[in-house]
């Protein structure tokens, strides 16, 4: 049983990766500039912020939940972070002013989900409205500029390599994108090595059998929330540091690219099914649309219908071959 | 806060049945510093009416987002419901709103119609109060050819970060530019992108636009946030400076890409002047039964490093 499943889900990954080198294959040839490596590293840096609020919403889709917040989450906890920076306080300490409330705000949903017991699609509509006015009742709308300091995070790069005339060699990866390798790491061996892990899928298959066989139901679901107000809080913070600017009114609609990320990655909206590997290599599907196209100069309204149709054609695929298994 | 309260004490004056003289300011959407800035104006004229009119109260309503135009409907209905003296009005959507105005006309409600222009009888409103949008695209492209001849450039490919396709004033500045551009030079705009009103969205566009055209002379970011990620975009690629770049409005991290040479300029429409002048104008209208002209144009200000420290341009910073 345990096999099969694996075997399954082990096809999918080769299955969505063989779509993320036909992508990379095409705008290769269509697109000038696209395969080179400064090009590659930007997308890297565009995609990482996907990538990781795909990790935390793959974490609660597979208790067969959802986090509609993660967008007003990003606004909130940047914006905090920055505000933090601006009173004089140390990066770190700004930076941890944004992941705490990230934390606070996971745990709040959970709270919403496992006490209240509100289905999760309502506790966290509710709380995106709450978390994106909060954040414009503290700002009053206005997006003010942090610290030189608090932008080293964001646009800073490791291994960056210079000729001796000062022309750049290899612009070096983004603080960024190391980020997120790190968290990817961290979060494929928390859901796949650990019993908190195994946990959160035997709640997505079968919650009751997890209650009856001793799970604190609870406790985990309160775990995924978290993770992905974490993860939330994590892009919040980059992305006030890469753009030096805090944004009450940035991150609308970036839960439903996060979705799509996991659902494309193979995450089964019914839960008890997806993967940390899953998530990343679909973010990267839509990190390479969205950047292939603009540079093909495809035109924005054509890029919509683009993306839409992957996003279905990806799901639809791999619903025809659960059936036919 | 202060909004909150406004409403509240105007629902009660509405139940209480006093006969209080209420100007209803209804725009896109509280949640931006634009609109905010429009409040301000907005709640400095009603300070200095109040002098003359001590039962003059005005209330700033708007919905969560541009996008909500059903709630703009039902806050333009309620107003004329509890029968206020005049409305003045930034429609979200150039024909949807045409029924509620046409309701207020009916009811005897002045309306002033603000920021953006609305289709339908010109007869429905007193007056259209705003920005030149075709003018201020038009503005911006005649600054861009110049600073691209002051360094010798006559040609080239140039691009455009703007933020929803299809609304009044997006039609007008961006439409506006790209005409003059077309009329009056040899520039050829090779991309157009919509970033939503989204800065990172905005900052991610431009940087693939700017490595796949790396022979790109000047770059028109047509919004705040467009201009904000154009900005950022710019000096992350290394580019300040190098490339003409034109912004439209002109927020505190703007004046900071104008001082640090990312932005050639910018093009800052008058967010304040707007509300103030729209509640002036109705109280004219409504209470001082005054005639006033049915087209007001509140202005811009092309601003640049030589003109940012002046009053002129302090004037319209915000």
């Amino acid at each position: 049983m345990v096999n099969m499943s694996d075997k399954k889900i082990s096809l999918d990954k080769v299955f969505t990766f063989g779509a993320v080198v036909i992508l990379f294959t095409v705008f290769s040839i269509t697109a000038t500039n696209f395969f080179t490596v400064r090009n590659l590293l930007t997308m890297a840096l565009q995609t990482s912020t996907i990538t990781l609020m795909g990790i935390g919403v793959t974490y609660v889709i597979i208790t067969a939940g959802i986090d509609l917040s993660i967008g007003s989450v990003i606004a909130l906890t940047g914006t905090l972070a920055v505000m933090a920076a601006n009173l004089g306080w140390p990066t770190w300490l700004a930076i941890a002013v944004g992941l705490v409330t990230g934390i606070a705000c996971g745990l709040g949903n959970g709270l919403l989900v496992t006490h209240l017991r509100l289905p999760p699609f309502i506790a966290t509509l509710g709380t995106m409205m709450i978390f994106r006015g909060l954040v414009l009742t503290v700002t009053n709308a206005n997006s003010s500029p942090a610290p030189d300091e608090f932008g080293a995070l964001g646009n800073l790069t490791l291994f960056k390599v210079s000729a001796p005339d000062g022309t750049t060699v290899f612009p070096g990866i983004s603080y960024i994108v190391l980020v997120m390798i790190g968290m990817a790491l961290i979060f494929h061996f928390v859901l796949k090595k650990t019993r908190i892990g195994r946990y959160i899928y035997a709640i997505g298959s079968n919650e009751e059998a997890a209650r009856l066989s001793g799970i604190k139901v609870r406790q985990t679901k309160l775990a995924a929330y978290v993770v992905s107000g974490f993860l939330s809080a994590v892009v919040g913070v980059l992305l006030a540091s890469r753009m030096v600017t805090s944004q009450p009114n940035g991150g609308i609609g970036y839960e439903l690219n996060a979705i799509a990320a996991s659902v494309i990655g193979g995450t089964s909206l019914m839960g008890g099914i997806g993967t940390v590997g899953g998530a990343v290599v679909g973010s990267f599907i839509i990190g390479i649309l969205n950047t292939g196209l603009t540079m093909q100069g495809a035109s924005y309204f054509a890029q919509q219908i683009v993306i839409g149709a992957v996003v279905i054609g990806a799901v639809a695929i791999d619903q025809l071959r659960n059936k036919r298994a | 806060m202060k909004k909150a309260t406004i409403l509240f004490l105007s629902l009660v004056f509405a139940a209480a049945g006093v006969s209080a003289q209420e100007i209803a300011v209804i725009v896109k959407t509280g949640n931006s510093s634009f609109w905010q800035n429009v409040q301000t104006g907005a709640s400095d004229a009603n300070k200095e009416l109040k002098t003359m009119s001590k039962k003059l109260s005005v209330t700033f309503l708007g919905p969560q987002s541009d996008a909500m135009i059903n709630e703009q409907i039902n806050l333009v209905e309620s107003a004329i419901d509890r029968g206020v003296k005049a409305i003045v009005l930034a429609p979200s959507s150039v024909d949807a709103l045409i029924p509620a105005v046409a309701k207020a006309k009916a009811a005897g409600i002045p309306v002033i119609i603000l920021d953006s222009k609305l289709n339908g009888p010109t007869s429905n409103y007193v007056s259209f109060l705003a920005t030149d949008n075709v003018g201020a695209g038009q503005a911006c492209a005649k600054d861009m050819i110049d600073r691209l001849a002051a360094k010798g450039i006559t040609a080239g490919k140039i691009a455009i970060e703007s933020w929803a396709a299809g609304q009044g004033s997006e039609i007008d500045r961006v439409g506006g530019f790209k005409d003059y551009i077309a009329k009056n030079s040899k520039l050829t705009v090779v991309s157009t992108q919509y970033c939503g009103s989204d800065q990172v969205t905005a900052l991610n566009q431009v940087t693939n636009t700017l490595a796949a055209n790396t022979d790109l002379v000047g770059f028109f970011g047509a919004n705040e946030p467009a201009a904000v990620g154009m900005g950022r975009a710019i000096s992350q690629a290394g580019l300040s400076g190098k490339l003409v770049a034109v912004g439209f409005d002109g927020n505190g991290v703007m004046q900071g890409f104008i001082k640090d040479n990312t932005l050639t300029s910018m093009c800052v429409q008058s967010s304040y002047k707007m509300g103030y002048l729209g509640v002036k104008y109705a109280y004219d209208v409504a209470i001082g039964k005054k005639k006033i002209s049915d087209r007001i144009d509140t202005g811009f200000l092309m601003v640049n490093k030589d003109n940012i420290d002046t009053q002129d341009a302090k004037n319209v910073l915000y």
